[in-house]
């Protein structure tokens, strides 16, 4: 594989976390615009611990997802009273007043950047990366997401069977916001380079982009998502001045012919059973 | 070679059937040619063709286009043909990054030119050390970008902060100043640093108050509406104005000064040169440091301009009265400063050579003194930076005339 | 100072009252968050802009900007909402973002990615009152903004058609068994958006001389916001939300907070969100938001 083709894969392992982040919290019916936040929290706080603190990356990560965890959940109460668009425009407001904090932030160099960081390889991207997304479909064959499954489609039949709501919903902001901090954590160290720039309202709509499209029924769907959005602008090149307006073009038809998103169950099951039947 | 010419020739034809014959005519001249084995010179551009810098990316692959076909007519490099391999970044700074590895790893270039902004070279130029292959901004001005990813990372640009110690004494005493007022983009890195640490620090040399120290006036980039700052700048009634933002957003100042009155005069960074700002208050004074400038005297500078001009003209998706841009002319002497370096330090461009030239590249910049640009000699620093001439500028009334010559001289290194 | 840092904010909130009112006759009625609005503003700008340059009067020229914006509207619509109604919010939103990049390519290839400018100042009079200065063309923004927020509350209210808009935002099955054609109806909905977004940005376009094509992408996001602050159910908000947060924003950047002015504003959104979701002048409770 050649490094650029590893370059992209390590694009697309990051834009899984981001993805994942967004598919956990949409997971309980609450839709994030506002994830690049957690991701930026990530990003930043992993920096300081290595560059500053010396400490090695792997338990900067945790600690930075940990922390992004504990701030998710902070969120997750508030975010309890919205629901549906009006919570996602409430993200979308936090995710551009933590923009403005690291942008007013000196301490980690502001909006002139921070570097410092050691390069990582695309394999330890993919480790964490894969690691979390077998994780999470391990956890989708559990009675926690039936639970989480119960909160999407009636919150109000799920608490009257006795599920504790608002654990789950606030414990899912939590958790996508610890993806979303190891994202960040890992971009900050593939690009070296970070300023508050990379982690505005673009980069929260990548996220959700790459959720939807690729599915949001299946943790599999983000990992569809996030290679197609990567790897879809660079097989665009050849059409040059035009290449965002097809990328926009592609993106409504894929909307438009898989409005559920690329992979659902029901295709994984056709593809299956025709592996089987062959 | 047949693949990727014949696959951009081909979009042409679908996007301009009118060209169809002579297209196919150039497929079957390039199959010719590979069969010929001619040997070929590959270098790489990485430039913003898509996003908001558009028009700099797309006028950036005119010139290099341009400077392809003059190099080939005039018989290529040392016999060989230089290919230019030219990327769309989009000012994406992951998509620079992978660009450079897919100039450097796939198509095996020699060197790359660019990419554009700051925020960009901040994440490629480490790339450029870790494929080993020497990478030079056009326009990046940020403080110490290259000087942290030596040695392969170069720019053909001189720091904002040497720039100011020349174009601040001018403008005080040009106009008399005492007293400044600072308003920059704070969103934009580079603008942010320039507002920030380097015009406060070359103010404060030159004796020269500076109003709202203690209140930084700020905007973000794309703000409609900067009233509210340009009224606060106009109580504090400073004699003149630091604008550090880049053009596009220095016109949104500069319109609203005019607007309210504030007709004082404004000093920046080389962000600010562009032939747009010129249209925004032409009874401003806009006093800024440059390279190049598409009205420059002297015979590289204006035969420069004559060819390319009209090439820019011609192409679609970029305005009908462009001129060529001060980042035109550095992508321009980037590349031919890396085809001068193949000629002189025995680059053969063969495949299994490939890292011996790449690194035969990097040293004959690195020590080179006196390379003929377009506005004079040019040198590179032990930062990677650039050692060239430059001209404070003074913008006023739709044209940019040049006021002071300074050079980017250091230590044990030629001048210009 | 102070006056004059009013009149800034007052026009500056006058632009995003009808972006925020833009947003908000989509999102009222089918709650969607239309992210190509941002795109339609600058489109329409471009078109007011180029038949300015050409010599047309102001009137043509707001014509214009409104029909190309509308125009644009219902394609968005007829494409990117009608197929994908039923399916959670977030799908439609998306498509949405599709024709916002589309507009934005369109824009650079056609306009070119600097920014566009007047040679002179457009009905460059200005008038003092005391300390304060007003520009011609700021009064008619504020003037546009009061009729055109008049006239959109009127149709909405007493009108036939309004009613039936208000049905379909009630009830999409219920105004079916009335004989109400909600497919014709969400169109409408989508065009009136389309052609306030466009008018708001012939108006800026003049106000401020200069457009690029990311003139929306800032200004989007905060009339988002505005129309948050001002209830999404409420036409009136926005012509409350608008001012005040263009004045919020303003005297933070007079007192010195310009750095922390996007700060301010966000968050101001999110206590509103969270102390009165309904917003400011929003009647019923709004926050039974539709499923994700």
């Amino acid at each position: 594989m050649s490094t650029y083709y590893a370059s992209l894969f390590a694009e697309a392992g990051i834009l899984l976390l981001g993805a994942l982040s967004v598919y956990i919290i949409l997971a309980t019916g609450q839709l994030s615009l506002g994830n690049a936040a957690f991701m930026a929290i990530g990003a930043y706080l992993s920096s300081y611990l290595t560059v500053e603190l010396g400490m090695p990356l792997t338990p900067a990560l945790t600690v930075s997802a940990i922390a992004a965890g504990i701030i998710g959940v902070i969120v997750g109460f508030p975010a309890l009273r919205l629901k549906g668009i009006y919570l996602a425009m409430a993200t979308l407001g936090f995710g551009e007043m933590m923009r403005s904090f690291f942008i007013n932030f000196p301490a980690m160099g502001g909006s002139g950047g921070f570097h410092g960081m050691a390069h990582i390889s695309v394999g330890y991207i993919w480790a964490w990366a894969g690691g979390i997304l077998v994780v999470l479909i391990l956890v989708e064959r559990s009675r926690v997401w039936l639970e989480m499954q119960a909160v999407h489609d009636d919150e109000t039949a799920a608490g009257l069977v006795g599920l504790n709501t608002v654990a789950i919903k606030v414990g899912a902001f939590g958790i996508g916001a610890a993806v979303a901090a190891i994202s960040g954590g890992l971009f900050a160290h593939h690009h070296v380079y970070i300023e508050p720039a990379n982690f505005g309202f673009e980069r929260s709509i990548d996220f959700v982009l790459a959720t939807i499209l690729g599915g949001s029924t299946l943790g599999l769907g983000s990992l569809i998502g996030a290679i197609l959005l990567v790897f879809l602008p660079e097989f665009l090149r050849p059409i040059a001045d035009w290449r965002l307006a097809a990328f926009g073009t592609l993106l409504i038809l894929v909307l438009l012919v898989r409005r559920q998103g690329i992979v659902d169950r029901t295709l994984l099951r056709g593809l299956t059973f025709r592996k089987a039947a062959s | 070679m047949v693949n990727s010419n014949g696959k951009k020739s081909m979009l042409k034809v679908i996007l301009n059937p009118s060209r169809l014959l002579g297209t196919l005519a150039v497929i079957s001249l390039s199959a010719g040619s590979a069969l010929a084995q001619a040997p070929e010179i590959a270098l790489g551009a990485v430039v913003p063709s898509s996003g908001p810098f558009a028009e700099w990316g797309r006028s950036n692959s005119v010139t290099l286009k341009m400077l392809e076909k003059q190099t080939n007519d005039a018989g290529g490099i040392n016999g060989a043909k230089l290919k230019i391999t030219i990327l769309d970044d989009g000012a994406k700074p992951a998509q620079a990054a992978s660009s450079l590895r897919k100039l450097a790893g796939d198509e095996k270039v020699l060197a790359v030119a660019g990419p554009l902004t700051s925020s960009a070279a901040e994440v490629t130029f480490p790339v450029a050390n870790e494929m080993k292959v020497v990478a030079t901004s056009q326009a990046s001005s940020k403080p110490g970008v290259a000087k942290l990813n030596r040695p392969w990372a170069f720019r053909n640009t001189i720091d904002e902060g040497m720039l100011a110690k020349t174009t601040v004494p001018y403008f005080k005493k040009a106009f008399n100043i005492k007293s400044v007022g600072i308003i920059f983009d704070a969103k934009d890195a580079t603008a942010a640093t320039v507002g920030k640490a380097i015009m406060p620090a070359a103010l404060k040399a030159n004796e020269i108050a500076i109003v709202n120290e203690s209140d930084p006036l700020s905007f973000n980039t794309g703000d409609l509406d900067v009233s509210a700052q340009v009224t606060k700048l106009k109580s504090l009634n400073p004699d003149g104005v630091v604008v550090s933002a880049d053009y596009s957003q220095a016109i949104t100042v500069l319109r609203e000064m005019k607007r309210q009155g504030l007709i004082k005069p404004v000093v920046g960074a080389t962000q600010l040169i562009s032939s747009a700002i010129l249209k925004a208050a032409p009874e401003i004074p806009i006093i800024a440091p440059a390279t190049f400038f598409a009205t420059m005297k002297g015979e590289a500078a204006e035969k420069f301009v004559t060819n390319l001009q009209p090439l820019l003209r011609k192409e679609s998706g970029l305005p009908a009265e462009i001129e060529p841009s001060m980042y035109d002319a550095n992508i321009y002497e980037i590349v031919s400063m890396y085809i001068d370096a193949i000629k002189k330090s025995g680059v053969t461009g063969k495949p299994a050579d490939v890292e011996a030239d790449r690194a035969k590249i990097r040293d004959h910049l690195a020590k080179l003194e006196g390379f003929q640009g377009l506005g004079g000699p040019i040198g590179f620093n032990d930062d990677g930076d650039a050692i060239k001439a430059f001209y404070v500028l003074q913008g006023q009334n739709g044209a940019w005339d040049t006021k002071v010559r300074g050079c980017s001289s250091a230590p044990n290194h030629a001048g210009c | 100072m102070l006056w004059q840092q009013l009149v800034n904010g007052l026009t500056l909130g006058a632009i995003y009252t009808l972006l925020a009112l833009s947003f908000s006759i989509v999102m009222g009625i089918l709650g969607i968050l239309n992210l190509a609005i941002a795109e339609l503003f600058m489109i329409g700008g471009y078109f007011g802009f180029t038949l300015i340059a050409a010599n047309f009067p102001l009137p043509v020229a707001v014509l214009g900007g409104m029909a190309g914006a509308a125009i644009a509207a219902m394609v968005i619509e007829r494409i990117g909402y009608q197929p994908l109604r039923g399916t959670p919010v977030v799908t439609p939103m998306l498509s949405t973002l599709g024709f916002s990049i589309i507009l934005q390519n369109v824009a650079t290839n056609f306009w070119g990615s600097d920014p566009l400018q007047l040679p002179d100042e457009y009905l460059g009079r200005q008038y003092t009152l005391g300390p304060v200065n007003i520009g011609q063309m700021q009064l008619i923004v504020v003037g546009a903004t009061i009729v055109l927020v008049t006239l959109i509350a009127y149709t909405v209210q007493r009108t036939t058609v309004g009613r039936a808009l208000r049905a379909v935002a009630e009830n999409r099955e219920v105004s079916r068994l009335l004989g109400v054609s909600a497919d014709r109806l969400t169109l409408f909905a989508f065009a009136l958006s389309g052609a306030l977004a466009g008018v708001a940005g012939v108006l800026i376009a003049l106000h401020y001389g200069a457009i690029t094509p990311y003139l929306g992408v800032e200004i989007g996001l905060k009339a988002v916001a505005v129309m948050v602050i001002g209830g999404t159910t409420n036409i009136w908000g926005a012509l409350l939300a608008g001012p005040l947060i263009g004045v919020v924003e303003v005297l933070t950047v007079a007192y010195g907070g310009s750095q922390v002015r996007d700060f301010v504003v966000y968050g101001f959104m999110i206590l509103i969100l969270l102390l009165r979701p309904q917003g400011l002048l929003g009647g019923a409770r709004s926050d039974q938001g539709q499923r994700v």
